[in-house]
């Protein structure tokens, strides 16, 4: 009879914690994404979720903590250094949701980086054209000078006039080379980058043979409610001090 | 258990004599909506509002998301009728749209297994030649006129001065081609040289000058400034190409091993004059 009696009320908590999950995990699918953060509640839910989530299926790339690999190009998700989107929790979603240049249709897939130093720099679009080499060196010390850094002063200049001009890197990293999140064209003009260390080396393996970065879409591998909760965990990790705030 | 069994027979009566059939009355919490039992996704919901109105939820006016939400249950509407229609039988352009769908949802699978370190790096051990640098000459292309320089190996030095001087070229009867200028990709240098001199410059070292080229504007001499040959990548800098490679590989193995399938299951008859 006890032990009958202590069944039951196992199985009633049980019940209870579970039909507590999902009547969470609605609250959390029903909400505004870019709400979530601020409700505690919500938050601490998702974000409990979202990092075994995370670790399972996007640690693979991004590295457990978040920290990404410029060696591979996977971008830092622990900073506030968007390169697509400006790091709202919707955005993160949509991203982990569709990728980019997944080969989902709905991906963010607008850009490539041209591989100048080939025959056909962008083979989708043939009006860009190759670079010499001394064109891609000055195109370099353009983008020293951008960032702040010493670099050679005509070849910088020579530079500045093929990067708004010929080369016609303005179109997708912007007039001033401060990138557009719009299609996930990075910044050349502050401290952060994706590929290498920054160096004169690793800038020129860019610009000669380009760059293609990929991030799968996971919306027909995971549900709803893992996607929201892996999207408000990746906004946690470059948001620490707020998150804690709130609390 | 009689009522039971009459709400039951009422209900299905009501589903047999009405089009709109029997249907769950929850939407669930990742949808928005339930048009005939397919569900409209509240993310896809959402990012629409974005891009109509640029605005997320907590900020859309009531007409908006009415807009958004009305817009998709059309939608969803009018592909459930395109399906009854079978248009896909014979729209051009609905079959050429699920063609593309379904090779990307290939490719989409593909790309979502990522290929562990071991693998990757198989691939680039097999397929190395892919992964090196673009080659750059430094290349001089001077023309002679019939009969060559005379003896290269006496006239070399003052070949070499000619590439400084153009009176010594002049003295030697001679005229820069114009067809490179300074350093040049291989790719380049081969469309500006033709196919014989490149072949001839790809082998100079620096410094070195090659022999007489005979060709129909007069005989050629190449001078080569510098060369830098094509340098192989270590896997590390060839890491990012390679996994892209690595997914186009496995896309192309994917689809060919669905169209196969699709192929072996399906019941193919071809008529007499086509086999």
């Amino acid at each position: 009879m006890r032990f009958a009696l202590i069944f039951i009320l196992a199985v009633l908590i049980g019940a209870a914690v579970f039909a507590n999950a999902g009547y969470v995990e609605g609250k959390l699918l029903r909400a505004d994404p870019d709400t979530v953060p601020a409700d505690p509640a919500l938050r601490r839910f998702a974000v409990s979720r979202g990092q075994p989530a995370f670790v399972a299926h996007c640690a693979g790339c991004h590295g457990v903590s978040g920290a990404g690999d410029p060696v591979q190009g996977v971008p830092n998700l622990t900073d506030r250094d968007w390169l697509y989107g400006t790091g709202r929790v919707a955005d993160i979603e949509q991203i982990v949701e569709y990728g980019i240049r997944s080969r989902n249709s709905r991906a963010w897939s607008l850009a490539i980086m041209p591989a100048y130093a080939r025959p056909h720099p962008n083979p989708a679009d043939q009006n860009i054209r190759p670079l010499s080499p001394s064109e891609i060196s000055d195109l370099i010390e353009f983008l020293f000078r951008q960032q702040g850094r010493a670099a050679d002063a005509a070849a910088a200049s020579r530079g500045a006039a093929l990067y708004s001009g010929d080369a016609g890197c303005y179109d997708c990293h912007s007039l001033d080379a401060k990138g557009d999140s719009a299609i996930g064209a990075p910044n050349l003009a502050d401290a952060i980058t994706l590929y290498g260390d920054g160096s004169r080396d690793a800038l020129y393996q860019s610009i000669a043979y380009g760059r293609q970065g990929v991030c799968p879409a996971w919306i027909k591998k995971l549900g709803a409610p893992d996607i929201r909760e892996i999207a408000v965990y990746v906004y946690s990790m470059s948001h620490p001090g707020e998150m804690s705030n709130a609390d | 258990m009689s009522i039971g069994a009459l709400i039951g027979l009422f209900l299905a009566g009501y589903s047999l004599f009405t089009a709109r059939g029997a249907s769950t009355l929850s939407v669930p919490a990742e949808d928005v909506a339930m048009v005939n039992q397919q569900a409209i996704s509240r993310s896809d919901y959402l990012i629409l509002l974005q891009t109509l109105y640029g605005v997320d939820l907590s900020h859309a006016t009531r007409e908006q998301r009415q807009k958004v939400l009305n817009d998709m249950i059309r939608e969803e509407l009018f592909v459930q009728r395109g399906k009854e229609l079978d248009l896909a039988s014979s729209d051009p352009e609905v079959r050429s749209a699920l063609v593309n769908a379904v090779e990307l949802e290939i490719s989409e699978n593909a790309i979502t297994a990522q290929p562990n370190e071991a693998t990757l790096r198989d691939y680039y051990a097999t397929h190395q030649d892919r992964y090196v640098s673009e080659g750059v000459m430094n290349v001089r292309d001077w023309v002679f006129p019939a009969g060559g320089p005379g003896d290269i190996a006496a006239n070399r030095e003052a070949l070499k001065s000619a590439a400084m001087l153009p009176e010594t070229l002049a003295r030697l009867h001679a005229r820069e081609s114009g067809k490179t200028q300074g350093d040049e990709f291989y790719f380049a240098a081969k469309i500006h040289l033709g196919d014989q001199l490149f072949a001839s410059a790809r082998d100079l070292s620096d410094g070195a000058v090659s022999a007489p080229i005979q060709q129909s504007d007069g005989v050629h001499v190449l001078y080569m400034l510098t060369n830098k040959r094509p340098v192989p990548f270590d896997f590390a800098k060839a890491r990012p190409q390679v996994l892209n490679d690595y997914r186009n590989h496995a896309i192309d193995q994917l689809k060919a091993g669905d169209e196969s399938f699709l192929r072996k299951r399906a019941i193919i008859h071809i008529a007499d004059d086509l086999r």
